[in-house]
């Protein structure tokens, strides 16, 4: 096997040097003698097995419990975990991870290449039947579609162990990110002894074994859970924070009045309130740009209206919204208005230069309604009237409002708004019985193909059924290229012309946190959080 | 007695068989299953997911595959949003929580209730009767929802007496905000009925020929009085214990207890099929054993009702 590698892994061999990351307590600091970090999650979490783990609450407890062959850095740029470094093969196919010879579970046993093996045939095992399983088909390991299909054992998943310490993965197409994608809970290690000794009970406080920075040591389902240091732990000498805790808090308001109490260190700003706590506790609330985007998204299936298979109405009804208005004066967190699917903060994603963001409000307004009136609409025209569908909550509807004004005022179009129930909303949007519908998505990586796939013609999520073939051929083209910019690029100014989405904004995460807490990853995008990698200082 | 209670046990059997049914395939007419998400699950994935939940199968085997596990193994199921827990787990843990605050409230209701209904009709319209009136209103204009915020920001932000949530194992700290909202409203109706009930007590022939007999007030009131007089009190607490055992939705989001209250309305947005239909047995075996303890209570109460059974 030759040594080529490309630039992602040269960059990536190059961080490596820098060694692993953990609490980076500069010198002087007076730590606190407590160190305990307290934070609120909004639910309990589906689960504490890696390969079962579907919500963003359980892979926060999950990144503290267990370690993955990488973890990502307060940046969100990926650094040795489990693993120090990795080669690529010449075609790009084959991976082999080299894993430290330090690495323990929490019951003493060492970390091997074959707790890999194990849990990634896990996760695509039809028997475990993990709902994320389609992450390890985007990952593309050779057979993994097969596996979980039911036509091949699991035993044929393209993972091995040459040894203890060396683990490789071969994969059915380049996948230029796939390094990147190995910080994800799903392909974490999991301990086959517990599993075969416990069975399903095996995450249980008493007989789980994790391999991260802490053990869980407490469970009490929709109240909390607790973590603590793991002694086994190979970095566990640069482990500040001795115990976590989270706590399950329902409701919005009142995990802010406990925050205040002073029993949590960390929560989330209800709705509309990040300008007055910015302004009361400035060291406090953090609006921080998160890699999930907002859009409409027209219903370009059969069964969606005549109007919008005319490029001109979507164009028009995308000019029309002021995103400037939403944002500064309707959501008030800091988000950012959007004119792309991929938002800005994406790693390695510049965005371009479309025409619809170079424009002003008013040079919009004017082109929506030239646009409009061209398509044969608005005053001189056809009446242009639709339903625009969101799933029930407050700050939806308020969009909902100020875009459905902004339509009426501007083009003279009537919008009924519709709000459904969740799921029930995911049913109907899923089954195309709209015509307009609220869309949203936070990335599952750190690159734009986690935005850009959902607008080709098979993705799942593809609720509009918009189908372009270019668009189509350019992703799939990005999932082998070294330089993905001028697809994306390509690809963007494809959906700026098309619009078969209106993108409204990028999303920004609001929190309250306390100014002891230090090491909280405010700059990745993602906001994965490491425990191990934070301390608390004295107040 | 003996005859009556054992027809009345016999009853529930039956009924618990037509509420499962019943249930089972409501929940099914509602949009969406446990398995939708935003991204659709790729097909493959899906059947996987329901097969090892046996949700590939035709309803009424499911339905069928149901009822067996809980009759032969007492197994309601798994859960489908807490995927590494049971129906029985969440029970077992989020149960005692709730009832273990719904005691403490009624306990509550009860010790501050009555009394206060007492002394009202004793002191019939003097302060203490318009104390207890004006207390009356007040627990009415702050249900719940209004009195635990207000709770919250008065004992846990600006005196910093009491935690502001959470179980913590049930100290009794954590405890006590959760009882006494839950309670509030519950204690103005007690004490209304009970001095109403009282009132008419007191003005019936059988006191008067008491007193006419020249036995003291005391005696007349412990007695005579206050056993008829507590019956409409007691009636209501037995429906009003199932209700806050089971109507607790509010206080258990609110307070973050972890008590099944969350369960319910966490299992109803995520479409989990067992934990809704597991607490809906809970609900409906507890409100009928409830429902029969009363009864019984009634009868060792009131002579007339026990002759009648």
């Amino acid at each position: 096997m030759s040594r080529h590698i490309p630039l992602l892994s040269a960059l990536l061999s190059t961080s490596l040097l820098v060694g692993a990351h953990a609490a980076d307590v500069p010198a002087g600091t007076t730590l606190a003698d407590s160190q305990v970090f307290t934070y609120r999650a909004l639910d309990e979490v589906s689960s504490f097995d890696p390969q079962v783990i579907e919500d963003a609450d359980g892979a926060d407890i999950a990144r503290d419990l267990f370690e993955g062959l990488y973890n990502q850095d307060a940046d969100g740029n990926i650094v040795p975990g489990v693993a120090l470094s990795h080669t690529v093969s010449d075609d790009n196919k084959t991976y082999t991870f080299t894993l430290r010879d330090t690495a323990k579970w929490s019951d003493g046993k060492p970390v091997t290449a074959g707790d890999f093996v194990y849990a990634w045939q896990r996760a695509v095992d039809p028997e475990l039947a993990s709902p994320y399983a389609w992450y390890m088909e985007l990952m593309s390991i050779e057979n993994a579609s097969a596996i979980i299909a039911g036509e091949k054992p699991i035993t044929d998943l393209a993972v091995e162990a040459t040894d203890n310490h060396t683990f490789v993965v071969k994969l059915s197409q380049p996948l230029p990110y796939f390094a990147k994608m190995v910080s994800h809970t799903t392909t974490f290690p999991s301990p086959k002894w517990t599993i075969d000794a416990f069975g399903s009970d095996w995450t249980k406080p008493e007989n789980i074994v994790t391999n991260g920075a802490y053990v869980l040591t407490e469970h009490v389902a929709k109240e909390r859970s607790t973590r603590e240091r793991n002694p086994m732990y190979w970095d566990n000498a640069h482990t500040v924070i001795d115990k976590v805790v989270t706590l399950v808090i329902g409701d919005d308001s009142q995990a802010l009045t406990r925050y205040r109490a002073g029993e949590v260190d960390k929560t989330d700003i209800p709705a509309g309130q990040y300008p007055s706590l910015a302004a009361e506790l400035p060291d406090e609330a953090y609006a921080l740009p998160r890699l999930c985007n907002y859009y409409f998204t027209f219903n370009m299936s059969e069964n969606g209206p005549e109007a919008f298979k005319d490029e001109r109405v979507r164009q028009a009804l995308s000019y029309a919204i002021d995103r400037q208005v939403i944002v500064d004066q309707v959501l008030q967190g800091g988000q950012f208005p959007a004119f792309t699917f991929t938002p800005a903060a994406t790693a390695g994603f510049e965005v371009p230069a479309v025409d619809i963001a170079g424009m002003t409000q008013a040079e919009r307004d004017a082109k929506a309604k030239e646009l409009l009136a061209e398509a044969g609409y608005g005053p001189d025209g056809e009446k242009l009237a639709f339903n625009y569908l969101y799933n029930s909550s407050e700050a939806h509807q308020k969009v909902a409002i100020v875009a459905s004004q902004m339509w009426k005022q501007k083009l003279g179009v009537d919008v009924t708004l519709e709000n459904l129930e969740w799921k029930v909303f995911l049913e109907t949007r899923g089954a195309q019985n709209y015509d307009m519908a609220r869309g949203a998505w936070c990335g599952d990586y750190n690159e734009a193909s986690t935005f850009l796939d959902l607008l080709t013609t098979p993705s799942g999520y593809n609720d509009g059924k918009y189908s372009n073939a270019r668009v189509d051929e350019l992703m799939a083209e990005a999932k082998s290229s070294q330089d993905t910019q001028p697809l994306y690029t390509e690809v963007e100014e494809i959906l700026a012309d098309e619009m078969p989405v209106v993108p409204v904004y990028h999303y920004s995460t609001n929190i309250m946190l306390k100014d002891t807490i230090k090491g909280w990853p405010i700059h990745n995008v993602e906001q994965n959080m490491y425990s191990k990698d934070m301390y608390i200082v004295a107040e | 007695m003996l005859n009556y209670t054992l027809r009345r046990l016999m009853a529930i059997v039956p009924t618990l068989l037509i509420l499962i049914i019943i249930c089972f395939y409501i929940m099914r007419l509602a949009p969406g299953g446990p398995f939708t998400s935003e991204r659709a699950l790729p097909d493959s994935v899906m059947k996987n997911v329901l097969e090892r939940y046996g949700m590939d199968e035709p309803l009424h085997v499911q339905l069928w595959t149901y009822i067996k596990n809980i009759v032969l193994y007492f197994d309601f199921g798994p859960s489908f949003s807490q995927k590494d827990r049971t129906v029985n787990d969440v029970i077992a843990q989020g149960f005692p929580v709730t009832l273990t605050y719904g005691f403490w409230s009624a306990v509550f209701v009860l010790t501050t209730g009555i009394p206060l209904g007492i002394v009202a009709a004793l002191k019939h319209n003097s302060f203490w009767d318009y104390v207890m009136t004006g207390l009356a209103i007040f627990s009415q204009i702050f249900p719940n929802f209004v009195l635990a915020p207000l709770m919250v920001l008065l004992f846990t932000l600006a005196l910093g007496w009491l935690p502001g949530g959470g179980w913590n194992g049930g100290h009794w700290s954590y405890v006590i905000m959760p009882a006494v909202a839950l309670g509030t409203s519950y204690m103005a109706s007690i004490a209304r009925l009970t001095r109403g009930s009282l009132l008419e007590v007191l003005n019936s022939p059988f006191i008067r020929t008491a007193r006419a007999k020249g036995l003291p007030e005391r005696t007349i009131l412990i007695r005579h009085a206050l056993k008829p007089a507590l019956l409409p009190a007691l009636t209501y607490m037995s429906s009003v214990f199932v209700y806050m055992i089971t109507g607790s939705v509010f206080i258990d989001v609110f307070f973050s207890t972890g008590g099944i209250g969350q369960d319910f309305i966490s299992g109803a947005y995520s479409r989990d099929y067992s934990i809704i239909l597991g607490l809906a047995i809970l609900y409906c075996v507890l409100t009928f054993t409830l429902n029969l303890l009363v009864d019984l209570l009634y009868a060792w109460i009131d002579p007339k009702v026990r002759s009648n059974l």
